[in-house]
């Protein structure tokens, strides 16, 4: 049976060059929709990772009840030390608790094209840089707490205007000179951090956005999170770093993810007629040779067999350039959506989802002329002109 | 005319092929209707966005409230500056935190800037003198299944009253047009609502300006002005043309205009291929046929026509079908999935008219060689089937 298989495909390919126009519709038309599907997706995949990356898991943000986003977050001072003070925070060499008061607010800016726009300005408190592992340096130096400066994130400086050392960010009571230039791989990159508490005083606020703390203990979350939402005194809510940047990203990028399969379904299916197509066209031309094969003694089930894999081969040959083609538009490209700032990623993982798309056309697209080839009769294939 | 039925026998001669192209390019040109539709919202936004008018926020917005409504007064005051209205947001939930409401809180000077607005005067006027009110757009009316007399309740867990409640009750007015740039429909209210249910500390507090400078020319030097003016207050602004502040390509970063485009003409590419293999195909298996017609007396003309009628025929039924899918499948969105902002196609008679372009280019393009081989051909040879 095996070998009826590889034998009868084995002469399907071989014909394959005099139906090379013909069975290039299944390749360009799988090639033309894994290509789309690949390039919309690159951008969520991008996003995905970038927040994925942002969020860690040993350590949890507390925003006040109700907020979506840090910046809507108030923490009052009366708050913080109550949160600071909770159970289940990590206690540094000094035995304070590893805990942030953070700052995160809209700040205006260039882009690069001269439109006005937006990102994040955020507040590092005494813990900010310890807090984030991921936190470096690149070049120039640390702002001085108590002192007006800023630094900035790489992505920053190639997306907007007036980002470079030297340079100075506008806040109300006058300008803060940029002293250095900072990476986390992630979000972070592409916004602008300076001391919470001298922010605070510049803007005439008494607030503060976040609390972030590094947990004893992954375990440690539960019993942290007990302690202030049962305290009376606090209206919070208290989420694992990780869980609320997936949160934060799955919101941002559900659109965008319905959009590629939105997308990516229509294009499959006016594909998958292509396929069709060129399936039955390949049968009917190949009737004679298929009848002669059946005389010969060669199962139905092998000639079936041979179409479908013929189809899935050519669909998978459209997909991996389909697939190449989106790498190379769009793989390591920097891109942002609204205040954030990613890198563009065709992952493996994403390429092979692509093959497995089109592959699925192709099962679909080579099933009902497989059917038609093994239920031929014999004796009227073989008469046909 | 009197050729179509030629036309539609040399079509329907495999008539598996027939469809099976037929609904591929249906398809091709539903995405097509949906990308280049959505592309005609996003232009229909920046055309009834204004380049007269100037947004304006808190440069440090902390909240959704930190512009002192007194500014307004003042940036009245200053050259250029016609009018000033003025807009709070109030954002919550409705009965379940999945379900996202949001409600622009108005004071009555915005209905003298935004004239063009599809409210009436009268729906202002019913607006101002209830407080609690609410005068929603249609898109809003069909998500929230609301009519003129019902009520909505608003929780807004950012937004707290003075007695510490964040649930906000309104009365529906009345349902008026949708704003193109509100893409999910829209809720006003009356600030005065909002205003005098919080705490003192608070009152007095609005989002955003909407500011009418007059001329077009000029709104952007205004917009400056105004942010020169207050840089060095307690509360400074950025301010910026309607225009700019809904250009969907600058606001996102990324060109999503060009992108669609991209996503269409891919669909294109697609379905060429598979038009010009199957006329293609069509004209090869029936060489012998068209060698006949030729020597019945048609013209290489005419029967390049037919055979680029044979084409185009399926190309535009199909592009004009699947167009109207597009708008079937556009007409749905509001239902299927209303609040995630999604920018509604929109597939006007521009959109129709490209459509049909690209059917016949795609048809033009695919029938060229197979007219060019028959032009070409020796009928001797051609009738006799050694081709």
């Amino acid at each position: 049976m095996l070998r009826q298989i590889l034998i009868v495909s084995a002469l399907n390919f071989k014909s394959l060059k005099s139906r090379f126009w013909q069975s290039m519709v299944i390749v360009v038309g799988l090639g033309a929709t894994i290509g789309v599907l690949l390039s919309m997706m690159s951008l969520t995949e991008g996003m995905q990772k970038s927040y994925a990356h942002a969020g860690d898991p040993g350590r949890a943000i507390v925003v006040s009840k109700g907020a979506d986003y840090e910046s809507q977050s108030t923490i009052t001072r009366a708050m913080a030390p109550l949160i600071i003070d909770a159970p289940g925070i990590a206690k540094d060499k000094d035995g304070k608790p590893m805990a942030d008061r953070g700052l995160n607010m809209g700040l205006p800016i260039l882009r690069a094209n001269g439109t006005k726009g937006y990102t994040t300005m955020r507040g590092f408190g005494s813990y900010g840089a310890a807090l984030r592992p991921e936190f470096q340096l690149v070049k120039g130096r640390m702002f001085e707490p108590g002192k007006r400066e800023m630094i900035v994130g790489v992505s920053a400086q190639t997306l907007f205007q007036n980002m470079q050392i030297g340079d100075s960010v506008i806040l109300p009571d006058g300008a803060w000179p940029i002293v250095g230039v900072y990476t986390t791989g992630d979000i972070l990159d592409g916004q602008v951090i300076g001391d919470t508490e001298t922010m605070l005083t510049a803007l005439r606020r008494a607030t503060y956005n976040t609390i972030l703390v590094r947990l004893a203990s992954q375990e440690s979350f539960d019993a942290f999170k007990k302690a202030l939402t049962t305290n009376p005194a606090l209206s919070v809510t208290v989420e694992r770093h990780s869980d609320w940047y997936a949160k934060f990203s799955s919101q941002s990028t559900r659109f965008l993810v319905l959009m590629a399969y939105v997308v990516g379904i229509i294009m499959a299916i006016g594909a998958l007629f292509g396929c069709l197509n060129t399936m039955y066209a390949a049968v009917s031309t190949r009737a004679r040779e298929i009848a002669t094969l059946r005389a010969l003694g060669y199962g139905a089930f092998p000639v079936s067999v041979s179409v479908i894999l013929e189809a899935v081969t050519l669909a998978a040959i459209g997909a991996l350039a389909g697939a190449a083609i989106a790498w190379l538009l769009n793989d390591g490209k920097s891109s942002t959506w609204g205040w954030n700032i990613f890198t563009l990623t065709v992952s493996p993982s994403l390429i092979g989802f692509g093959i497995f798309w089109a592959v699925g056309v192709a099962l679909l697209g080579g099933l009902f002329p497989s059917i038609r080839a093994a239920r031929r009769p014999v004796v009227e294939a073989l008469r046909a002109t | 005319m009197k050729y179509l039925p030629l036309v539609w026998a040399a079509i329907m001669r495999k008539p598996t092929r027939a469809i099976l192209t037929f609904l591929s390019v249906m398809v091709a040109f539903t995405l097509f209707g949906l990308t280049i539709g959505m592309n005609a919202t996003f232009d229909k936004m920046q055309e009834q966005a204004r380049a007269d008018r100037i947004w304006s926020w808190a440069r440090f917005a902390t909240g959704n409230s930190t512009l002192p409504v007194a500014l307004a007064r003042q940036i009245e005051a200053l050259p250029g500056v016609s009018g000033v209205g003025t807009a709070a947001a109030l954002g919550g939930y409705h009965a379940d935190p999945k379900n996202r409401a949001f409600a622009w809180m108005m004071d009555d000077k915005v209905r003298t800037v935004m004239t063009d607005w599809p409210i009436t005067a009268q729906q202002w006027d019913l607006l101002k003198n209830n407080r609690q009110g609410l005068i929603i757009s249609k898109i809003a009316a069909e998500r929230w299944k609301l009519k003129p007399g019902d009520s909505f309740t608003m929780i807004a867990p950012r937004t707290k009253k003075a007695d510490g409640s964040t649930s906000w009750v309104f009365h529906i007015l009345s349902v008026a047009d949708d704003i193109s740039y509100f893409t999910d429909g829209f809720m006003m209210g009356n600030y005065d609502y909002l205003d005098k249910a919080r705490p003192l500390a608070q009152q007095g507090k609005a989002g955003q300006f909407f500011i009418q400078s007059g001329n077009p020319d000029r709104a952007a030097e205004v917009a400056q002005k105004i942010d020169a003016t207050f840089a060095n207050s307690a509360v400074p602004l950025q301010s910026t043309t309607e225009k700019a502040a809904l250009d969907v390509a600058a606001n996102t970063g990324i060109d999503i205009a060009a992108a669609d485009r991209e996503i269409a003409l891919a669909g294109m590419f697609m379905v060429l291929f598979l038009t010009a293999n199957s006329i293609a195909q069509a004209v090869r298996e029936r060489f012998a046929e068209f060698a006949t017609l030729k020597t019945v007396g048609f013209t290489d003309t005419g029967v390049i026509l037919l055979v680029f009628a044979e084409a185009a025929l399926p190309c535009l039924i199909g592009a004009v079908l699947g167009v109207g899918l597009a708008a079937l499948v556009s007409s749905l969105i509001p239902k299927l999935m209303s609040g995630n902002g999604i920018p509604i196609p929109t597939v006007s008679a521009m959109v129709v008219f490209w459509a049909m372009l690209a059917a016949a280019l795609v048809a033009l393009v695919s029938s060229a060689l197979p007219a060019l081989r028959l032009k070409q051909m020796d009928i001797a040879t051609a009738l006799s089937g050694r081709t």
